[in-house]
């Protein structure tokens, strides 16, 4: 099956959603639940798997398998496909489910497949396969911030993952090594060699703050880093609450709760 | 041979991102080939038909490539590099590469270029079959060091599983005997509530005559006590407490089948069964709560408070059998009350389950052992018991056994 080719428009700056337009009998694939708004037109239909042709060539057993792999991945077993029923260009919205940036990826530029991590897929062209790459290396699966599974992008067509924070995107060189916060690595094209490497002294590995291993990135190839993985942010937000016994932090005052009735805005 | 995959190349000129292109693989040369009119068409590997590259095999270093390794990188120095209809690259992202790095990511093709026979002379060729061969078995060591720390209580458990009774054992052989006849009074003291003891009578005067008799010489002291319960029961706390149902005593046709029981009964205590057995009982907790991380309620109080009821192994069984026969002997008993008295039980089994068969497995197989045992004996060399007025009727509740 040919890729469909989708035009898209990404609206919002950290916390965003892309839209994509849809020509007659397009269609595009969603993680379940990221759709935020559709036009007249288009057809919602769910399917077991990806709906990339790889599956539903596969019969029931591919089809379990498959599922099984979106499981291991954290994505739902569902996937719905948006399809263009109308005359005219369609529009389909997807939404980021936290603050961060979508990353539209061509497959085709980038060889065909992307590697990013579990729960990261947003939408794509229909066509594109959702798989997943075990990660062999035991260290790196164990200290290299991503576990041991992660999320397989196939095909041609556009995808459009989602990362937290801000995006920055490097190209290395053949030979060039990236050191990455272990967390934070995005997506990297599979042509980059992902490993850790321990922080060198044993004071950094104690007191840095930047625990026992960096993630590496070996080029050649493409690399999406992430400033701000959506669980330390969780965790700070969480760390920060005073309703969830967490501390109040950046507002309030000395005379504390007395203060912040005085305050008048925090209800 | 010359066989032909997709591949994505890195070199002086390409996007960094790569450039898919064409590899074509022969004996002694691999040449990648790319179009640089715009991307691809779907129709194939055959149109990439425009800028080719070509290096001689000798030159081409090989290596693993992608997540999980799955695919194949050709690497070559530029020097070493001859380029046809090379036009000048207008690439904006151009990589500042100098080596030619060619990526087969496809596994299959991949395995294919490795297998190939014309290149398995090369010394790139050999070198990466070491290098993979060695962190293959990097990577076995690794993964069973981690799957024998994940499994280790599950291999604690299993050792404890197999020589459960054995460790038992040697811990209850540590045990001071004055440990022991402590813990059997607080087991009998917490049941006494519960259990009609009968004092007086012809009953307790004859188990305890009979009991003396099997216990002389012993280093516990035994007491013996009746019980008025129906029931076909007789049990041992640790420390020399024997206690027989009224049931059992009705039971029997002659004073050596009650001796059989007693001489049972009493080297469960000299064998220490109801010692190992509540150390078995208590180790069996510990590990529990070991698992589930439950460390409510007083573990030993808990399993003394059950002594009564704690089951003996098979084993241990047959072992008080053969060693209450020899008591038997060695008391100047006629042993054959002990089969005689299972023949009843295996009956008994018959019409209803007698408690003490219950906890007494197979007895129908163990009189047979017994029986095997009295044949090598010497006939006659026993005096028989006081037969007169047996079994011992007063405060006995009647109750039919089928003979």
């Amino acid at each position: 099956m040919s890729m469909d080719v989708v035009d898209y428009e990404i609206f919002g700056d950290d916390i965003q959603f892309v839209e994509i337009e849809l020509d007659p009998g397009e269609a595009a694939i969603g993680e379940a639940g990221s759709m935020m708004m559709m036009q007249d037109g288009i057809q919602m239909d769910t399917v077991f798997g990806d709906g990339s042709s790889q599956a539903s060539q596969s019969g029931l057993l591919g089809k379990l398998l498959g599922a099984g792999k979106r499981l291991l991945t954290g994505e739902s077993l569902f996937t719905t496909i948006f399809h263009n029923e109308g005359v005219g260009k369609r529009r389909v919205a997807f939404a980021a489910p936290y603050p961060g940036q979508i990353v539209p990826v061509s497959l085709r530029e980038v060889g065909g497949s992307l590697i990013c991590q579990k729960d990261s897929f947003l939408c794509a062209a229909r066509g594109v396969s959702l798989g997943i790459a075990f990660n062999r290396k035991m260290g790196t699966g164990l200290f290299g911030g991503e576990g041991f599974i992660m999320q397989k992008l196939e095909g041609d067509g556009m995808v459009f993952v989602h990362a937290g924070g801000t995006l920055a995107v490097r190209d290395l060189a053949p030979g060039e090594t990236l050191r990455v916060d272990t967390g934070c690595v995005a997506a990297f094209q599979p042509s980059v060699d992902f490993d850790i490497q321990y922080v060198g002294k044993l004071k950094s590995a104690l007191f840095s703050g930047e625990g026992l291993f960096f993630a590496t990135l070996r080029g050649p190839g493409r690399v999406w880093i992430q400033s701000l993985p959506f669980s330390r942010l969780a965790n700070r937000i969480i760390q920060s609450a005073p309703a969830a016994g967490g501390r109040s932090v950046g507002e309030g005052s000395m005379l504390g709760g007395l203060g912040g009735l005085l305050d008048g805005d925090n209800h | 041979m010359e066989t032909q995959v997709t591949a994505l190349a890195f070199g002086p000129g390409l996007p960094a991102t790569g450039q898919r292109g064409a590899l074509r693989a022969a004996a002694d040369h691999v040449e990648v080939s790319w179009s640089e009119t715009g991307s691809p068409a779907a129709a194939g590997v055959d149109a990439f038909d425009g800028v080719a590259v070509t290096c001689a095999i000798g030159d081409v270093t090989f290596a693993e490539v992608g997540f999980g390794k799955p695919g194949l990188e050709l690497r070559w120095p530029a020097d070493a590099t001859q380029r046809a209809n090379d036009t000048a690259s207008n690439s904006t992202n151009a990589s500042t590469a100098t080596d030619w790095l060619v990526h087969v990511l496809n596994p299959t093709d991949a395995a294919a270029l490795r297998a190939r026979a014309d290149w398995a002379a090369l010394p790139s060729m050999k070198r990466l079959n070491q290098l993979q061969r060695k962190q293959h078995t990097q990577r076995v060591i690794a993964w069973s060091a981690v799957a024998l720390l994940v499994l280790s209580p599950l291999l604690v458990l299993l050792l404890f599983l197999s020589q459960a009774a054995r460790i038992a054992e040697a811990i209850a052989e540590r045990i001071p005997i004055t440990e022991e006849v402590r813990l059997g009074r607080q087991a009998f003291e917490s049941m006494r509530g519960n259990l009609k003891l009968v004092d007086t009578g012809a009953s307790p005067e004859a188990v305890v005559k009979i009991g003396r008799e099997l216990t002389t010489g012993s280093r516990y002291t035994y007491e013996f006590h009746v019980v008025d319960d129906a029931t076909l029961n007789a049990f041992a706390l640790p420390g020399g407490i024997v206690v027989v149902h009224t049931g059992l005593i009705a039971a029997t046709r002659r004073p050596e089948e009650l001796a059989g029981v007693l001489a049972h009964e009493v080297q469960h205590v000299e064998l220490r069964h109801g010692t190992s057995a509540l150390v078995k009982d208590l180790s069996w907790r510990v590990l529990w709560t070991w698992f589930t991380g439950d460390w409510g309620g007083t573990l030993a109080g808990q399993a003394a408070a059950q002594l009564g009821s704690l089951k003996f192994s098979r084993d241990a069984e047959s072992a008080a059998d053969n060693a209450g026969f020899d008591a038997l002997v060695r008391a100047g008993i006629d042993p054959s009350g002990m089969p005689d008295f299972f023949a009843i039980m295996a009956k008994q089994a018959g019409d209803a389950p007698a408690a003490f068969l219950s906890t007494h497995p197979l007895s129908s197989a163990r009189e047979q052992a017994l029986r095997q045992r009295l044949t090598e004996l010497p006939a006659n060399s026993f005096t028989p018991l006081d037969h007169s007025a047996w079994p011992p009727a007063q405060g006995l509740p009647v109750r039919k056994v089928a003979r």
